[in-house]
């Protein structure tokens, strides 16, 4: 609750900040730009988030005019000193996890990343399992035990070949 | 007329498919009649000949400009070129559906006239699977997508309803002008009007639609009995082939996507090219497995699960794409045909899977041997099989699992994107080009660990020095030398054993290295066909490697004559022709720029961005320009201009390095493949006697 609270007034400050800078921003248009952050800064953090309007394509590559408005977004927040992960953040909590190629609440995150594994690892071990128990009890009636690996003897290479290739 | 002589021989063949798959059936089943199961057989050749009338009306259309019928004026207009207008026949879902129907006809008809004599117990069922799939794709198009349906109009009806879209003429409609309809015809999506995108969707659906045979043959060998390896014997040419046009359809969709979408990379792993690539997953999966089924007598039940795996990651993928089912920049295919394609899906796996099951409860599918060596091949290919499912198991969680998962259970949208897969994929391609390394030295039966590491002595040191190569040429980064060592590996084990093969052969013949190399490639096309197919995943695996993990990238705005720099290149802004118009309507805004290197001027390149007036869909393309040498791609995008004055453009930079070997890599994939499925019976007689490959009947003993 003190959380959310404390959530709430920062994002209030934030808002803020935003509309400060945008003001700015629609004056800086006539002035010469003064700003230190570059396009490839904000390329960096809009790579790693997808348009919340088109369909999976990351927000750097969009061209519809909402992405280009995040892009500027992202750039004014830069401005005002915001980190990557509070940029990344701010647009989840607008969004959703939607907008970011793995989702950043924790419930989710693990759905998403460990799930996969899991079932990977559980279809290894049944896989296994059904091979041990058909190899077991089983006389093996496999033909004698031959091998291609290397000899020095480019005779008994072919010779080995020949019968690879026989089979 | 052409709409009515298509829509009538559609509606035929959906009749005709029918007929195939109850006569076969019941001929083979029921009456034991031969004249009955014949006329099954020919039912088939009837589909496909209906289906080619079908498709020819639907493309003289398209030539003619018939605007009258729906489809025609959805995706062509009147200053559209003749080669795009021929390939709007798979722009949009009606004709794709078509056209689809239409090939998998064709391959029913080919397998049944090419394997009705070799394989006559398992085709009356092999066909009552490949018809059931034609009939569904074709019900699919009268019910749902017809793309013979013609605009009317009706002046009875009120103004906002008067223009109708129908199969047949409703009551007290009038035929509208022809000239109103060419004014206001749409065109083709611009985003499909690439040459990549041209010769992409039917490469994707010859391959999607060719590993429904050997799905047809495995479900006809167990509903028949007949479970020794024939089936596989009669498809795995089928498969090959298959697997070859689902390659070349994945990596033109790539190169498409990197020369249209304008994003600098080729794969996005967007779900839609997700879809087509799980089939391909799993169908080289099969591709390794049934080799041990032939050699060894293992793995039938893995197999039967494999094709079905196959057969039904085609269903499910051609079911995303056209669904809706999860979002991507594919979504301009989609329709209501999502339903009945998932009912289709769930139908078909059901069937097939009982029908394993059913055999298996017989103890019919029992493997003729056991494992017992850790290093055999056969446990080496079974540990490649599990990869390729694993992959498959993370891509499928990624592209639709957890989205949809997370959507039904948590009520929440998220999209696993690029993080994820290169999170979860990376350490499973390196398993596999691992494997790739070591599974061809070893042996059948059993392999001793010394021996296997005394025959990856000389391919390690070979490795070993490509690093040092890669070291040299500038890569620094610890994980990066790995990953091309790993990759490198695989490559040079098969040059390797290709070569040792070679100079055994020749000292024991004493036959030059030409002759020996040609007996070689001729007495076993699969094995050393399959060896190229390994150095192309190498060549794929060295650029995806480079393109991926050493992409540099920048974004500048620039003044005319001002310069940018990156990796070594300058990049010098000349000038903007803006409102270029182009033979086919475009309207072009065209950036001159050129590329430095040192000072010395390399390569004139105009990146542009293009604008389709009136068109529907996505209306502006970024179209790239890039300077291609082996080292890398110098790739520039146009991304923004002022609109007056035009004194300054907006410009991103991609260095790519390595990324041609992905599409010089697909070649070689190509050639090794097509080696591998080339059929030796077309041998000249005088080679097969030289490499033995004759039977004392004159049948061959291999490759057949």
């Amino acid at each position: 609750m003190k959380h959310s609270l404390y959530r709430r007034i920062a994002n209030l400050i934030f808002s803020a900040l935003i509309v400060f800078a945008m003001a700015n921003s629609a004056y800086a248009q006539t002035a010469p730009p003064t700003t230190t952050v570059t396009a490839d800064q904000v390329n960096s953090i809009a790579h790693k988030l997808y348009c919340p309007v088109c369909e999976n394509i990351t927000l750097d590559t969009c061209e519809t005019a909402a992405c280009e408005d995040w892009r500027n977004e992202i750039h004014i927040q830069l401005e005002a000193g915001r980190t990557e992960d509070q940029i990344v953040a701010d647009f989840v909590q607008r969004f959703g996890d939607r907008v970011v190629g793995t989702p950043q609440d924790s419930a989710l995150r693990a759905l998403s990343l460990v799930t996969p594994w899991i079932i990977i690892v559980a279809v290894l071990i049944v896989v296994a399992r059904v091979i041990m128990s058909r190899s077991r009890g089983r006389n093996n009636t496999a033909p004698s035990p031959q091998t291609a690996a290397s000899s020095n003897s480019n005779q008994k290479y072919h010779d080995l070949l020949e019968k690879d290739l026989e089979e | 007329m052409l709409a009515e002589i298509g829509l009538v021989a559609t509606f035929l063949a959906f009749f005709t498919s029918l007929y195939a798959i109850g006569a076969s059936l019941y001929g083979e089943r029921f009456a034991r009649s031969e004249s009955i199961v014949l006329s099954g057989r020919n039912a088939v050749l009837l589909t496909f000949a209906l289906m080619t009338t079908s498709i020819v009306a639907l493309e003289v259309a398209l030539m003619t400009q018939q605007y009258q019928i729906a489809y025609v004026w959805t995706v062509s207009s009147p200053p559209m070129p003749n080669f795009f207008r021929f390939t709007a026949l798979w722009g949009s879902q009606a004709g794709s559906l078509l056209f689809w129907s239409f090939l998998m006809s064709a391959f029913a008809a080919a397998a049944v006239v090419l394997n009705w004599k070799s394989q006559r117990r398992l085709m009356p069922y092999a066909i009552c699977f490949m018809m059931a799939t034609v009939a569904f794709f074709v019900l699919l198009v009268i019910l749902f997508e017809n793309p013979f349906d013609r605009w009317w109009i009706i002046p009875t009806n009120p103004v906002d309803s008067q223009v109708v879209k129908a199969g047949l003429m409703p009551f007290g409609a009038v035929i509208p002008t022809a000239s109103n309809l060419a004014d206001s015809a749409q065109g083709l999506n611009p985003l499909l009007r690439h040459f990549g995108m041209a010769i992409h969707p039917p490469m994707l659906y010859l391959g999607f639609v060719s590993f429904v045979i050997p799905f047809a043959f495995a479900m006809g060998a167990l509903a028949s009995g007949d479970l020794s390896t024939n089936w596989i014997k009669a498809t795995r040419r089928w498969a090959l082939v298959a697997w070859l046009f689902l390659s070349l359809g994945l990596l033109l969709g790539s190169r498409w996507a990197y020369d249209v979408l304008g994003w600098g990379g080729y794969w996005g792993w967007d779900p839609v090219e997700n879809a087509a690539f799980l089939p391909w997953l799993i169908g080289t999966a099969f591709l390794h497995s049934v080799m041990i089924q032939e050699k060894r007598g293992m793995l039938k039940v893995w197999n039967m699960f494999l094709v079905i795996g196959t057969f039904s990651a085609v269903i499910f993928g051609t079911f995303a794409t056209r669904s809706g089912l999860v979002d991507s920049v594919h979504s301009f295919a989609r329709s209501e045909i999502g339903f009945p394609m998932f009912f289709f899906w769930g139908g078909m796996t059901v069937v097939s899977v009982s029908l394993i099951l059913w055999r298996r409860s017989r103890g019919e599918l029992r493997d003729e041997h056991s494992n017992t060596n850790l290093f055999s091949r056969e446990s080496l290919f079974m540990l490649n099989n599990f990869i390729f499912v694993a992959l498959f198991i993370a891509i499928f969680w990624g592209s639709f699992g957890a989205p949809i998962i997370s959507e039904l259970v948590m009520n929440t949208n998220i999209t696993l994107g690029t993080d994820y897969f290169m999170r979860v994929t990376p350490p499973l391609f390196a398993a596999l080009y691992i494997l790739m390394g070591i599974a061809p030295l070893s042996a059948w039966g059993k392999t001793s660990v010394s021996r296997l590491g005394q025959s990856l002595v000389i391919p390690l040191l070979l490795t070993l020095i490509s690093v040092v190569f890669f070291y040299i040429s500038g890569v620094t980064s610890a994980i990066g030398l790995l990953a091309y060592g790993i990759c490198m590996l695989a490559g040079w084990v098969a040059i390797y054993e290709t070569y040792r093969s070679m100079i055994a052969r020749r000292q024991a013949h004493q036959e030059s290295y030409l002759q020996s190399t040609r007996a070689l490639f001729s007495r076993n096309p699969r094995r050393y066909g399959g060896y190229l197919i390994h150095v192309g995943i190498t060549i794929i695996g060295l650029g995806a490697i480079g393109s991926t993990a050493f992409q540099q990238q920048t974004q500048n705005t620039l003044a005319v004559g001002q310069s940018l720099e990156i990796g070594g290149y300058s990049l010098r802004y000349d000038g903007l022709r803006s409102g270029q118009i182009a033979d086919d309507g475009r309207m072009m805004d065209i950036a001159d720029v050129t590329v430095l290197r040192g000072g010395q001027e390399l390569a004139k390149l105009r990146p542009r961005r293009d604008f389709f007036t009136g068109a529907k869909g996505m209306d502006t393309m970024t179209i790239a320009g890039s300077y291609s040498t082996v080292e890398n791609d110098f790739y520039v995008l146009l991304v923004g201009w002022e609109p007056v004055g035009q004194n300054a453009a907006t410009f991103k930079v991609y260095i790519n390095p390595l990324i041609n070997l992905i599409w010089w890599g697909g070649l070689v994939l190509m050639l090794g493949t097509i080696m591998a499925a080339w059929p030796t019976e077309i041998l000249p007689e005088r080679v097969l006697k030289e490499v033995g490959a004759f039977v004392p009947n004159g049948l061959l003993q291999k490759g057949v």
